[in-house]
């Protein structure tokens, strides 16, 4: 078996296998580029207020010194984040690139960033700023299930 | 040319369904966001409502106060004020920079300020309480506050909301005007300022400036001599 049909369920592209697990990380991965740019518009101030729901701790986060970090807008760095995983899994479901070793090593990198990233923020959610913020919830949920898609790289990359 | 001419046509067909998934993702994804821009852009001007403020625990923790001074300290003044209000104005320069020199360095006095916004009657006084806890949020609440008062007659009498005016300021204290700007037009602090004006209501204010010593409404004082007797009163001499 190829390393690039690792995982269930390849869908085949005129006989290379393009991995469902890198397809979905690509699906995800727009879906949280637009969770993470929807509070970076709140955050600059072009949506005004945050759908949120009644508890109102997304504004209580977005407020918080938390919400800047090293300098840029947490949003920022999820917009960016996202931005280089959903390009990464484009790349990687091609057909002609779902053997290269640099792409499972880039999308095993940027997920397992994502996820640590992810982690840290729900910690001071929970332990720091004693606030949920949905938004910020659906992204680690997304960051996480990534990283957990991507673990079949790890594969990939030992027989490479 | 012939579909058999394409390299990539026979390639990428096994990956056509993924592409309209992606399409889908894409199309809600700016949609909302359209939607969203569309919809909510622009500061919050006014109160909003917010979740659990029946709770007076959550009222106390949601409704905080600017404070200065040592928490221990054996007086504790809490002033409510509001922004577009000429009275407030006058407290403002008049009162509390001694209040500060005289007794809150001496730690004889806690003061805590908290947003009263009349906006019945002062339709720029939420988003000048937002536009000061923006600025605290960059260290200068204080600058920015009497920046506020100083100003008072300028941009209070503007027919729109004075966004310009209130970055204009903000960058004369020396606040990084677009992170200020970005607060200003945002939602941000107005659920603080919303339980500000409800802890207020709560506590019997109808009025600005309103000052609670101790506990007690303080409504009988003349000036700065008086209110200093007062409190100097609460603290032991």
């Amino acid at each position: 078996m190829s390393s690039a049909v690792m995982d269930a369920g390849p869908a085949k592209t005129g006989g290379v296998a393009a991995p469902l697990t890198r397809m979905g990380i690509a699906v995800l991965s727009l879906a949280g580029l637009f969770i993470a740019a929807y509070l970076l518009l709140h955050r600059l101030g072009i949506v005004g207020t945050l759908e949120c729901g009644a508890d109102g701790g997304c504004s209580v986060v977005q407020s918080s010194r938390w919400a800047v970090f090293l300098g840029i807008p947490v949003p920022a760095w999820g917009v960016g984040g996202y931005g280089l995983l959903f390009g990464t899994a484009l790349a990687a479901v091609q057909p002609g690139l779902a053997g290269d070793r640099r792409i499972a090593a880039a999308l095993l990198g940027l997920s397992a960033f994502a996820f640590a990233f992810s982690l840290y923020l729900t910690a001071l959610e929970a332990f720091v700023i004693h606030a949920w913020c949905r938004w910020c919830l659906a992204s680690a949920a997304i960051a996480t299930t990534i990283f957990f898609l991507s673990l079949p790289e790890i594969r990939r990359l030992r027989r490479g | 040319m012939g579909r058999r001419n394409r390299p990539g046509a026979s390639k990428g067909g096994g990956l056509r369904p993924f592409y309209m998934v992606i399409a889908v993702v894409a199309v809600v994804g700016l949609a909302a966001l359209a939607y969203a821009v569309a919809r909510g852009g622009g500061a919050v001007l006014e109160p909003i409502q917010v979740e659990g403020l029946d709770d007076p625990r959550t009222l106390v923790t949601k409704a905080e106060g600017v404070a200065v001074g040592d928490p221990s300290a054996p007086a504790k003044l809490l002033v409510f004020n509001d922004f577009q209000c000429p009275a407030c104005a006058n407290f403002a320069t008049q009162v509390t920079p001694f209040l500060k020199a005289e007794l809150v360095d001496a730690g004889k006095l806690h003061l805590v300020y908290h947003d009263f916004p009349l906006v019945r009657v002062h339709p720029h006084a939420f988003i000048a309480a937002r536009a000061a806890r923006c600025a605290g949020e960059q260290g200068k609440y204080w600058e920015y506050y009497s920046m506020l008062f100083g100003q008072q007659m300028q941009w209070s009498s503007r027919p729109r909301a004075p966004l310009s005016d209130f970055e204009d300021y903000a960058a004369g204290v020396g606040l990084d005007r677009e992170a200020f700007g970005a607060c200003l037009r945002s939602d941000r602090y107005a659920d603080v300022v919303t339980a500000n004006m409800q802890l207020g209501e709560q506590l019997g204010v109808d009025g600005t400036p309103a000052l609670i010593l101790n506990g007690r409404r303080v409504r009988e004082w003349r000036g700065y001599a008086d209110l200093k007797r007062l409190i100097e009163g609460e603290a032991g001499g």
